[in-house]
């Protein structure tokens, strides 16, 4: 371990300046070859966000509760084929690839939790969420990057990479003041074919042109953009292959996941990294233990178990989060579907969490206890779970600053399922 | 916060520039005139082409100029009579955008239906071409059946077979080298096909059988398949294709469409207006049936009321079985309505479930004989998801003053809005059966049951409330002026909505015709989306389309894939979406590989990049730059763009010809690429 970490502090130091070339070497990459971006043990989060409001009651089912199987008739996952956790909830069958992270402890969950706001409209309720301010509209920025821009001074010397995001755009919840990227494939993240002897020349001309830009909002992306392709070149994260055993299944959400995996141990200086899965949005034909929900289950569980597997030791240092805006109608609709409703679950995963527990109040499903006589009410607000991730893992202490107009003290809320 | 104020600083510097440039114009204006007055009439009508088009080609502003722009716009805003032959012409060999989803269907059959036939459930069809459409796929069909039970027999080394000959067996091995033989003969088929006459081609390809056809087409490289259409009228090509695959054909040949239509139409506002209503009511093309439900949707829904009254393209929507299976209301079925309870009541009985052609998408809702309620049919019931984006996006926008109890009796409403028989590319029809008996109450007022006309009257309340003309009013400015547009704007085009009952041309005019559409913060405030990016470089450039997949496949790198957008938001127009690094890359580098000129399908004539008035070529790296911004910038190009194209010029390690230009200046391809490439991906043509 120790031997290899050498090994690629000399290949930053050499391929750096190689790449660079001509160029004007930026003041992050010297300090990226000549110093180790990791050292002090570098705290990481991963935050996943699953859009189109996923049915948290079919994905940890809370099959202790006889209310589950009477609201749902058809679409329910039956208590034999629930994967048990604790006697009363138990993960989809398609998750098997969670149960050895459960059993690990490195796996928690915080079920009836989601976004007080009342809207049902997945377009504000990701953006409330991704703003980290439900109800309020103004907010600029998202909580993602405030809380990057509130403990760490804007340094020049920085990585780029500090705060990534996988795919063509940069999600609301990492935009702001603090630089933040978007990178959408790493092995095309930079300007012309990379056979093309001209691309440096290209490249390095764009950069100029975008630096000296009167136009603010092109030329702060431009610089972002090129500081982050120099980097990218230097550290190669391509030859960082997924280790064996790290099964990443098809599609776009375990191309990310390995990218993020590779970027991380190409030691580019992560700290934040941010990606998505689409299509949980299951009006019609949800399906129980086959069908939509069971595949897209399948897909985010493999991807995720793949990418902890391949992060190895890195796991360490990193808490991994998932949020999506709201959950599903308690009761099924007429469709074998369910609507737009309000709590979720929340998976929580990585070394210092102490995992191998359900936390939070369960509401239960109840007519009486169902919010608006309809949908699981919300008994952890999401911002105090990430409030703990950032606080407790992340060492941010200025959380007034990244959830403004939430809790004065969130940490006497807090569930305590991360070791600070 | 940082955004508002990079927002606000970007403003002012525009505001100073476009003042500066233009003192002398302004003097003594009258002040409502005053904001107008600062554009010259060429900076207006490039400013016009701008907003109202994909982007200015070449000798636009000089025309629209000359026509007067204010003339100009009033003929965008009446297409009909602007000619549009030219572009009919390039549109002929897109036979599918004429069709019917019926026939669609029929020609480019879908699995389901192809499954019906495999399994005899449907006839085949007689004509020898469709046929063999038919075979091709039922004989895919089977061979995946066949892989997917080998893949049970033996599950243990399902990961190996195939990769690593070293894993094969020995019988394994004998059959993968008789393929290989196989398709050797198969290639010598090809061969003589080729010297064959198109027509004799097309028709000994269709009378092949399957396998001999899979065996020769899997033989052959992209380019002899491309070769072994060459001649063939388009109706030919597209079946062969359709024999590869046959919904490719569909969703190839709409999205080709609309890049072609959206670079070569001239009609422009028309096809600004297609795409923003388009996408207003967007609909997802992958998303079951709408894979052949969506070119009719654009073509009969949307398209005839882009500048027509609000309230006919909200009716054409809500009647389109597109917008029914998108929005999932077409599976809705009222809770208490005759189907969920398995009543009759004398209705005349349904065709029994036979096959495909009488099965209906998904689960069939109907109860099938009518004795006694059948307990699992009764399950079915409302769902939400039209009901509540009718009113969240279509219509009175999020903050519009609804709440979850009217999403629900609006769903209610909607109920027996349904398709018949989606998969087979039906209509849309209603069907009281599936219709929620009783009164509904939506945002305070009481819609008296009535069948049908319940809807119809949700949908006239929702047009023509105050709500909804400012939602529309507002989504119209921020795709005509600002991201942030101004309130007072806002407001009067709203007020233009309420008085004219919806009018969008009207709303449109009061638009064009207001200061704040021509206030010099305007000019140039847009940052394009990925759609107006690549559009716009291939009409500036002058660049002929022989294919525009090419472009499709750019714009789903660029996140911007064609009716492709799975949620119902639609694409957003605003620059925070679109400005980050992976997509400044992205656009960098389509910059260089359109102005490279080899872009497959993409022809470009790069001595035009220099302009109409150049008799002898530029004699400097200064004139030709000069020369290039003059066609792709309007001369609008910064200090810093141009010294930066002009040292890479001049570099004799950055020249790709290995020679500083200013001591070869005999301009060359290869510089006009260079230069336009650079000017493509900077800043400057980020903006329109």
């Amino acid at each position: 371990m120790f031997n290899s970490k050498i090994t690629r502090r000399v290949f930053m130091k050499n391929s750096a300046l190689a790449v660079v070339g001509t160029a004007v070497i930026p003041s992050f990459l010297t300090r990226a070859a000549y110093a180790d971006l990791t050292e002090g043990g570098k705290k990481r989060m991963v935050v996943l966000f699953q859009r189109g409001a996923a049915d948290g009651l079919n994905i940890v089912i809370p099959h202790g509760d006889p209310m589950y199987y009477q609201l749902r008739p058809t679409i329910n996952i039956p208590q034999n084929a629930v994967i048990d956790l604790d006697g009363y909830f138990g993960l989809h069958p398609s998750m098997a690839a969670f149960k050895p992270l459960w059993d690990t402890k490195q796996l928690a969950i915080v079920h009836a939790s989601g976004s007080p706001d009342e809207t049902r409209s997945h377009f504000d309720a990701q953006d409330y969420m991704e703003s980290g301010t439900p109800g309020v509209k103004s907010t600029d920025d998202g909580w993602l990057n405030r809380a990057m821009a509130c403990e760490h001074s804007k340094d020049e010397k920085d990585s780029p990479f500090r705060a990534v995001a996988l795919g063509t755009s940069l999600p609301r919840a990492l935009s702001g003041t603090f630089p933040a990227v978007a990178v959408s494939n790493i092995n095309d993240f930079g300007v012309g074919n990379a056979r093309n002897p001209m691309a440096a020349g290209l490249s390095n001309s764009f950069e100029s042109m975008y630096a000296g830009s009167v136009d603010t909002v092109l030329h702060g992306t431009g610089k972002e953009t090129f500081d982050a392709v120099k980097m990218l070149k230097a550290a190669d994260p391509s030859k960082y292959t997924p280790v064996n055993g790290a099964n990443y299944p098809r599609g776009r959400f375990g191309d990310s996941l390995k990218q993020v995996a590779q970027l991380l141990k190409a030691d580019l200086g992560v700290e934040v990294a941010f990606a998505d899965i689409g299509g949980w949005d299951h009006h019609v034909n949800e399906g129980n233990t086959q069908g939509q929900i069971a595949n897209i289950t399948r897909e985010f569980s493999q991807a995720i178990a793949a990418f902890w597997t391949d992060i190895g030791d890195l796991g360490t240092d990193t808490v991994l989060v998932t949020m999506s805006e709201f959950g599903r109608t308690a009761k099924e609709n007429g469709t074998r579907g369910t609507d737009h409703g309000h709590a979720n679950v929340m998976f929580v995963l990585g070394g210092p969490v102490k995992g191998g527990k359900v936390y939070g109040r369960w509401p239960g499903l109840d007519q009486r206890h169902l919010y608006e006589g309809r949908d699981l009410e919300v008994t952890t607000d999401f911002r105090t779970v990430l409030s703990e991730g950032l606080y407790n893992h992340m060492g941010n202490h200025e959380l007034a600053k990244v959830f403004p107009g939430f809790d004065a003290d969130p940490r006497k809320k807090f569930l305590n399922f991360v070791r600070t | 916060m940082q955004k508002l104020s990079r927002r606000k600083k970007l403003i002012a510097t525009l505001a100073l520039v476009a003042a500066c440039g233009s003192i002398a114009v302004v003097a003594a204006s009258k002040p409502k005139k005053a904001a107008i007055a600062q554009m010259d009439e060429s900076k207006r009508a490039l400013h016009a082409l701008n907003r109202l088009t994909f982007g200015p080609r070449p000798g636009d502003v000089e025309k629209v100029t000359a026509m007067g722009v204010d003339k100009w716009i009033d003929l965008q805003l009446n297409p009909q009579k602007i000619d549009d032959s030219a572009l009919q012409a390039r549109l002929q060999n897109f036979r599918t955008l004429n069709m019917d989803a019926r026939s669609l269907v029929q020609e480019f059959p879908p699995p389901q239906l192809i499954k019906a036939v495999a399994d005899g459930r449907s006839r085949m069809p007689s004509d020898p071409a469709e046929r063999a459409i038919y075979q091709a796929r039922i004989d895919a069909y089977k061979q995946k059946q066949q892989k997917k039970a080998e893949a049970g027999d033996n599950n243990a080394n399902i990961d190996d077979a195939g990769q690593n000959d070293a894993n094969l067996t020995p019988e394994q091995r004998q059959q993968r080298s008789a393929q290989q033989e196989e398709r050797m003969y198969a290639e010598l088929d090809a061969d003589a096909l080729a010297d064959k006459s198109p027509n004799d081609r097309f028709n000994a390809i269709v009378r092949m059988s399957p396998e001999d056809r899979r065996t020769m087409v899997q033989s052959m490289g992209q380019e002899s398949r491309q070769k072994l259409m060459d001649g063939m009228s388009p109706e030919q090509r597209e079946q062969l294709q359709a024999m590869a695959n046959p919904q490719s054909v569909i969703i190839n040949e709409l999205v080709q469409g609309k890049l072609i239509r959206a670079i070569y139409s001239e009609r422009q506002l028309e096809e600004v207006m297609t795409d923003f209503w388009f996408n207003h009511f967007n609909v997802y093309v992958q998303k079951n049936a709408d894979r052949f439900l969506t070119t009719s949707y654009e073509r009969d829904a949307i398209r005839p009321h882009v500048l027509g009254k609000f309230k006919d393209i909200l009716m054409a929507t809500a009647t389109d079985p597109a917008m029914m299976v998108y929005l999932d209301n077409f599976q809705s079925i009222g809770p208490h309505s005759d189907a969920a309870l398995g009543l009759n009541r004398n209705r005349p009985q349904r065709r029994q479930n036979r096959g495909f052609f009488g099965r209906t998408f998904g689960d069939n809702p109907r109860p099938q004989n009518n004795k006694q309620p059948d307990k699992q049919k009764q399950k079915r019931g409302l769902n939400e998801n039209y009901a509540r984006e009718l009113m969240e996006l279509q219509t009175l926008g999020v903050d519009g003053g609804y709440t979850q109890a009217d999403v629900t009796e609006v769903a209610k409403v909607f109920t027996g809005w349904t398709v018949k028989q989606p998969q087979q590319g039906g209509n849309f029809q209603f069907d009281e059966r599936l219709h929620e008996p009783g009164d509904k109450k939506v945002l305070g007022k009481k819609i008296k049951e009535g069948g049908m006309g319940e809807g119809k009257k949700v949908l006239d309340m929702l047009a023509s409330s105050p709500a909804t003309a400012h939602f529309i009013s507002k989504k119209l400015a921020m795709r005509f002026v600002a991201d942030d547009p101004p309130p007072s704007l806002v407001d009067s085009m709203a007020t233009t909505f309420l008085k004219t009952d919806g009018d969008i041309k009207e709303v449109l005019r009061t638009m064009f015709h207001s200061q704040e559409f021509w206030a010099p913060e305007a000019y140039r405030a847009k940052v394009k989306t990925p759609l107006e990016f690549v559009v716009s470089a291939v009409r500036v450039t002058g660049t002929d389309v022989q294919n525009a997949q090419p472009l499709a496949q750019q714009l789903q790198k660029m996140g911007m894939p064609l009716y492709a957008m799975q949620p119902p938001t639609g694409y957003k127009m605003t620059a925070d979406v679109w400005v980050n690094s992976a997509a400044l890359l992205n656009r960098m580098n389509f910059g260089l590989a359109l102005a490279s000129g080899k872009m497959r399908g993409l022809g470009l004539d790069k001595e035009s990049l220099l302009g109409p008035n150049t008799a002898a070529p530029p004699a400097d790296a200064d004139s030709a730059v000069a020369a290039v911004s003059r066609t792709l910038l309007d001369g609008d190009i910064s200090q810093q763009t141009h010294d930066t194209i002009i040292k890479q010029l001049n570099d004799p390690q950055l020249n790709p010809r290995g020679v500083a230009m200013n001591d070869n200046p005999r301009l060359r391809d290869a510089d006009l690429s260079v230069i336009a490439g650079l000017m493509l991906g900077s800043p400057e043509f980020q903006r329109r």
